[in-house]
């Protein structure tokens, strides 16, 4: 563990700002049931999670093990089959319209894929203007260059003049994931859903980006969701992990306990499978 | 959009566009040019063309040319009418319906293919002979009605794959409207597709309204093209020979179709890369050697995938040389390569030795792989790392020939050292026991497809996308043996198929799947099994499992172990997962940008790198918890 | 087999949105054209006609669903009323005397003009980069010529200044048609001009869409493998490249369809050739609505059941519509 990370397993616990409960997601299929029915998959069943202030949660699975859908829900990109969501304390349903964008306002999702997840006609700055102006009420051009130059030196962009009138093909795959988190920030959020923020990146990139996810949270007191296939990571950057298996939490608790002491099987059979040089020097 | 982007580049294009200004300016000022009425009879009938009547004169003695030009402003005002209107038609149904789902689209999609099955211009000619009166207005908006479905459709598609695409579920995450979306979003990355389906709307209303006007269905009264040619056919202009009558019109509405056809090469070029003319073989020239003529299909000069890079002349996606250098630690490319000696059993098998392959761009020259030398031996299992851009996609299509356009291999040798076994159809007369040595850049096609999948084989990073998905899984082990193995007789060949998809772990019965039908962790054992067919010396595995979960990873990588124990081919194991590497592999090569940074054995690499670059890829390793 | 059910629901479906879009044309088309027709033809023809047109286009003052509901009765009989042109002919006999002159021009030279065009886009995709290059702004060209002055101009040249060809009808008048090798002949002998024609304005369009998927295949990952294999370049190209590329071409038969139906139409009008296209010229010309519509009718059934059986094709073609649920 480098010196440079603050230790993510503090003890104590922020304040609960957003939590699921009882989460479900079904998905229509294509195949038939009955004359007119159809049959459903549940991709999300039955999960519950807490996510607080100044604090990762680490959401590990597979792909097609829901954790995703479980981002997008907690986005509420997409609406629930059953469960609640709960900002603040109090319940929230705001997948459309005006409700939705104040929700975003306090939400907001970054995705997987840096080199989709910029529109590749717009440059940066119009992508950050968007973002302020949807959540920063009306402001004069120069108050949008301000703060957008702002938002590229909070996410380490220097020199941030540089950036901002740049197309996204004119970005590196890390650059583009510093706009996308930039963008995410131009609302003020309080939560941070990180979609496998890391996973399309090259590995001497992927740390400096988990550092600035690990920064924001404890500058921006950030409750941040890190969904992510990969347990290393999610040991050394999150408090909290959750397991999930076909659309279920299998194992949670502290990261270093689920980690270094699983206890279900699955678990225990995705760190086996990890690849590890030490395995081979042990024999 | 900076401006230098919106002046074709291409020649096509160009032509296309000098076309379509010329016949705008014809109709506009085309008119002021002669001094007769389009309609007016004259006396001179039926003359060719003279100084008095630059393009002859019609049986009654009207001008052609005047009539040619003013024809020129109706059919290109009814073509461009007819055009804008269906056009907005298309991109309301289309876009709204590829957006929004739901039952609006099933009816729109039902509408559409409605419009888009009842043939046109039957349709066109019923509605004009119910028309009343004929004026070019109705007739354009006629013609409107009949062709917006396929463009409609096109675009639903579009707006469909679009909608898909993470930058609109970005926006949507941000907090942006719906309207916002379809209007800023998604409608800006659709306009190649509308500019295109407005050409061919403009073209197919210029037809339409000719082949009405010619049936005698237009407004008989206005003159167009169209009606040119109904007059002179019903006065059968041919039967006398006056080419100057017809074939102007016709030949303008030809040229006026190519240029914007040709206008839309260039549309199409900008969406889709690969559609680029320009050399399709990646080469491979030598110095002091001969010219190796290689066999290579596609070669898109640009592979980059559609709207991410429009426009850019850029390499290959997977050795993405042009990204900009960012704030992110890339280790220091000046410090010495590292290389230790590698001292594993087997003879070597395959020697590269200070390649260089370049990429040449337009302002210059990108060495994809520079001065790499590398040993594979019998057996042994040489681990590739390096991160997107460090050129190792760029060796291993070096070694199998499978370079793109523009990749040039500029320097350095590929050497492969053929074991003289007993097949058919191979180079007899060499001395049993010892190797041939084959100089592989200097094969010629042909002696090249011998030595393929017989010797070499690959298995490819998506078995996805490397399985044909319209033939079975035995027809894709049967091809390989039909054509090395011609004397083998069918039924050896599917019982050989089935043993080696049991050696992979899959049942035997799945010889008669389509890929589509198999799991992707199981068309990787396929892709696998076909790969081994052949019993080759060497597999080139090019990322095999990085598409794959963990649980699947795992077991295809413990199948492989066990495939190479018993075979014993030597592989040459691609991946930008340093842990696995150092997991599995005997040997160990780093690359970044082009150079060789660090090359031995895979152990002593682990425990004791050397190069700074090395050293700064398994401590963010260790950082990110992965060598715990 | 559900895809295949599925287009067949799709395929009715839009037969039945013909059907209708038959009946109502006439009867909401602005500006009243029966009325105007009825009015321009009373005391010119024959009263039994007259009543017949009132009849069939909704004068009478039974109500529209009644109509419709008269309208499908007599169709499903294979009634679609009398000629006025050529009365009191009925509109199927004359359809039906039609059907098989445009069915044979038309359906072969479609047939093979994909063949022709579907190939050489295989070639010119595989000879890119080379002068094959140079022959696309020439196809391009060939695409954008209307089919009626192609016609002309092989007209003008190939019969009028040669005089290898006829110049016009689909045998030679006078004949009586019948299968004796004289008629057989004159037949072929005058459908060639025809076929060139439709051949020549129609293949292009096959050329450049095949070429352009092609193309794009080509940078697959399972050609890249097929080469990898050492397989040679023919078995590439048609096994692995021109199987995939040809998918798109035959689901977007449809599309090229209606152009090549409207194309050859005018063709046949050109060379007075008996089939659909013309007959549908003269109904225009002598206004006579019935067998207007009747053809319009048969002509977009036929084009409906050429589409489907392009879905048929397809489902042989690629495996994955034939996966079950």
């Amino acid at each position: 563990m480098s010196t440079d990370v603050m230790d993510p397993h503090e003890p104590e616990q922020g304040r609960v700002v957003l939590e699921a409960r009882n989460l479900v997601k079904d998905f229509r299929t294509n195949k038939r049931a009955g004359v007119f029915g159809r049959e459903y998959f549940r991709a999300v069943d039955d999960v519950s999670l807490e996510l607080r202030a100044g604090q990762v949660t680490a959401l590990v699975g597979q792909s097609g093990s829901g954790k995703s859908t479980v981002g997008r829900l907690l986005a509420q990109l997409m609406p629930l089959t059953s469960g609640e969501l709960l900002l603040n304390g109090d319940p929230v349903s705001a997948t459309r319209g005006r409700a939705f964008i104040r929700y975003t306002g306090t939400v907001q999702m970054t995705l997987q894929d840096p080199f989709s997840s910029l529109n590749p006609l717009h440059r940066v700055s119009y992508t950050l203007g968007r973002a302020l102006r949807i959540h920063g009420g009306p402001m004069s051009a120069d108050e949008v260059e301000e703060w957008s130059l702002a938002l590229l030196r909070k996410v380490e962009l220097a020199p941030a003049e540089r950036y901002l009138h740049r197309f996204p093909h004119e970005l590196s795959g890390g650059e583009r994931q510093r706009i996308s988190f930039a963008r995410a920030l131009a609302a003020e959020p309080k939560v941070l859903l990180a979609d496998e923020p890391v996973s399309m990146l090259d590995v001497t990139i992927r740390k400096g980006m988990l550092d600035l996810l690990d920064q924001l949270r404890r500058t921006e007191e950030l409750a941040v969701l890190y969904i992510t296939h990969d347990l290393g990571s999610a040991r050394a950057y999150s408090a909290q992990t959750l397991v999930m298996y076909h659309g279920k939490v299998v194992e949670r608790g502290s990261s270093e306990q689920v980690i270094d002491a699983p206890s279900h099987e699955y678990t225990r059979r995705l760190l086996a499978a990890a690849p590890n040089p030490r395995r081979r020097l042990a024999g | 959009m900076n401006l230098s982007r919106l002046v074709p580049a291409s020649g096509k294009v160009r032509a296309g566009l000098i076309i379509a200004i010329f016949f705008v300016l014809m109709a506009v000022f085309g008119p002021m040019l002669t001094s007769y009425s389009p309609q007016a009879s004259g006396t001179d009938l039926l003359q060719p063309p003279s100084g008095a009547h630059w393009l002859g004169t019609t049986q009654t003695g009207q001008d052609v040319f005047a009539q040619f030009v003013y024809g020129a402003r109706v059919s290109l005002g009814v073509g461009l009418f007819a055009g804008i209107i269906s056009q907005i038609v298309s991109v309301l149904v289309g876009v709204i319906g590829g957006y929004f789902r739901g039952l609006s689209d099933d009816l729109l999609y039902i509408l559409t293919a409605v419009f888009l099955v009842v043939p046109g211009m039957p349709l066109l000619i019923v509605l004009t002979g119910y028309l009343p009166s004929r004026g070019m207005i109705s007739v354009a908006f006629v013609i409107a009605i009949t062709s917006w479905a396929g463009s409609a459709r096109v675009l639903r598609a579009q707006t469909m794959s679009l909608r898909r695409r993470e930058f609109v579920e970005a926006a949507r995450a941000t907090g942006e409207s719906r309207t916002r979306i379809v209007f800023s979003e998604i409608m800006p990355n659709a306009l190649p597709l509308i500019a295109s389906g407005f050409l061919f709307s403009v073209i197919g209303a210029v037809l339409a309204e000719a082949g009405l006007s010619f049936l005698g269905l237009g407004s008989l009264t206005t003159t167009s093209w169209g009606s040119m040619l109904y007059f002179a056919q019903s006065a059968q202009a041919f039967l006398y020979g006056a080419w100057w009558w017809f074939v102007p019109p016709g030949l303008a509405i030809a040229v006026l179709g190519a240029g914007l056809a040709l206008i839309n090469f260039g549309i199409d070029e900008y969406s889709n890369p690969r559609l680029r003319t320009g050399k399709s073989r990646g080469r491979a020239v030598r110095t002091g050697g001969p010219q190796a003529a290689a066999l290579s299909t596609a070669g898109a000069a640009a592979v980059a995938s559609g709207v991410d890079s429009p426009g850019l002349a850029s390499i290959p996606s997977e050795d993405g040389v042009n990204e900009v250098a960012g704030p992110e630690p890339s280790g220091s490319a000046a410090a010495a390569a590292q290389i230790r000696p590698i001292d594993v059993p087997g003879a070597p098998i395959i020697e590269v030795r200070n390649l260089k392959v370049d990429y040449p761009s337009i302002d210059q020259v990108v060495h994809a792989v520079d001065d790499v030398s590398i040993t594979l031996h019998r057996g042994e299992l040489l681990g590739l790392a390096g991160e997107s851009g460090s050129g190792k996609s760029t060796l291993t299509n070096a070694i199998t020939r499978l370079l793109r356009n523009p990749a040039q291999v500029t320097g350095g040798s590929i050497t492969y050292h053929r074991a003289a076994r007993a097949r058919p159809g191979a180079s007899s007369g060499a001395d049993p026991g010892a190797a041939e040595a084959i100089d592989l850049l200097g094969l010629s096609s042909e002696e090249l497809r011998g030595y393929r999948w017989d010797e070499i084989a690959i298995v490819f990073q998506s078995a996805m996308n490397a399985l044909n998905a319209v033939t079975s899984v035995g027809a894709q082990f049967d091809d390989v043996l039909r054509v090395h193995r011609p004397t083998m007789p069918a039924r050896e060949r599917e019982a050989l198929a089935r043993t080696m998809l049991e050696k992979v772990g899959i049942d035997s019965d799945r010889v008669s799947a389509y890929p589509h039908e198999l799991s992707g962790g199981m068309k990787q054992r396929v892709a696998i099994a076909i790969a081994l067919v052949l019993e080759p010396d060497v597999i080139i595995m090019d990322e095999p499992t990085t598409a794959l979960d963990l649980l699947i990873q795992r077991e295809v990588l413990d199948q492989v172990m066990a495939l190479r124990d018993e075979y014993g081919f030597a592989i040459i194991f691609t991946t930008h997962d340093l842990s696995l590497l150092l997991e599995v592999s005997d040997s160990i090569a780093v690359m970044q940008r082009g150079r060789l940074v660090e090359y031995g054995p895979a152990l002593e690499v682990y425990a004791e790198p050397r190069h700074p670059y090395t050293q700064a890829l398994l401590a963010s390793l260790a950082d990110m918890g992965a060598l715990v | 087999m559900k895809y295949l059910l599925r287009k067949v629901m799709l395929y009715v479906f839009i037969a039945w949105a013909a059907l209708t879009m038959n009946f109502l044309i006439p009867r909401l088309m602005p500006g009243d054209p029966v009325a105007l027709l009825v009015e321009r033809l009373s005391g010119r023809i024959d009263p039994a006609a007259m009543d017949a047109i009132a009849e069939s286009y909704g004068l009478t003052d039974a109500p529209l669903h009644v109509q419709y509901w008269d309208y499908l009765t007599s169709l499903a009989a294979g009634d679609l009323g009398l000629s006025i042109g050529f009365f009191p002919v009925p509109v199927s006999e004359i359809v039906l005397g039609a059907l098989p002159w445009t069915i044979g021009l038309v359906g072969i030279t479609t047939v093979i003009s994909f063949l022709i065009g579907t190939g050489l886009g295989v070639v010119l995709a595989w000879r890119r980069g080379s002068w094959t290059d140079h022959l696309l702004p020439a196809l391009t060209f060939l695409n954008a010529v209307p089919y009626f002055w192609m016609a002309l101009i092989l007209v003008l040249i190939l019969s009028v200044n040669l005089g290898w060809f006829p110049v016009s009808h689909a045998y030679e008048p006078g004949l009586v048609p019948g299968w004796d090798w004289e008629f057989i002949s004159s037949v072929l002998y005058h459908g060639i001009l025809p076929a060139i024609t439709i051949i020549l304005a129609s293949f292009a369009g096959w050329v450049l869409s095949m070429r352009n998927m092609t193309v794009t295949v080509l940078g697959e990952d399972y050609v890249t493998m097929a080469e990898a294999k050492g397989l040679p370049k023919r078995m590439v190209l048609v096994n692995y490249a021109a199987r995939n590329a040809i998918l798109p071409s035959v689901t977007g038969f449809a599309l090229s369809l209606g152009a090549v139906v409207g194309g050859s139409m005018l063709t046949e009008v050109i060379f007075n050739y008996p089939g659909v296209g013309y007959t549908l010229f003269e109904a225009v010309q002598n206004q006579d609505f019935p067998l207007m519509q009747g053809l319009f009718l048969i002509i977009s059934l036929a084009v409906i059941a050429a589409n489907l059986v392009a879905d048929v094709v397809y489902v042989f073609l690629d495996p994955r519509t034939r996966q079950e649920g």
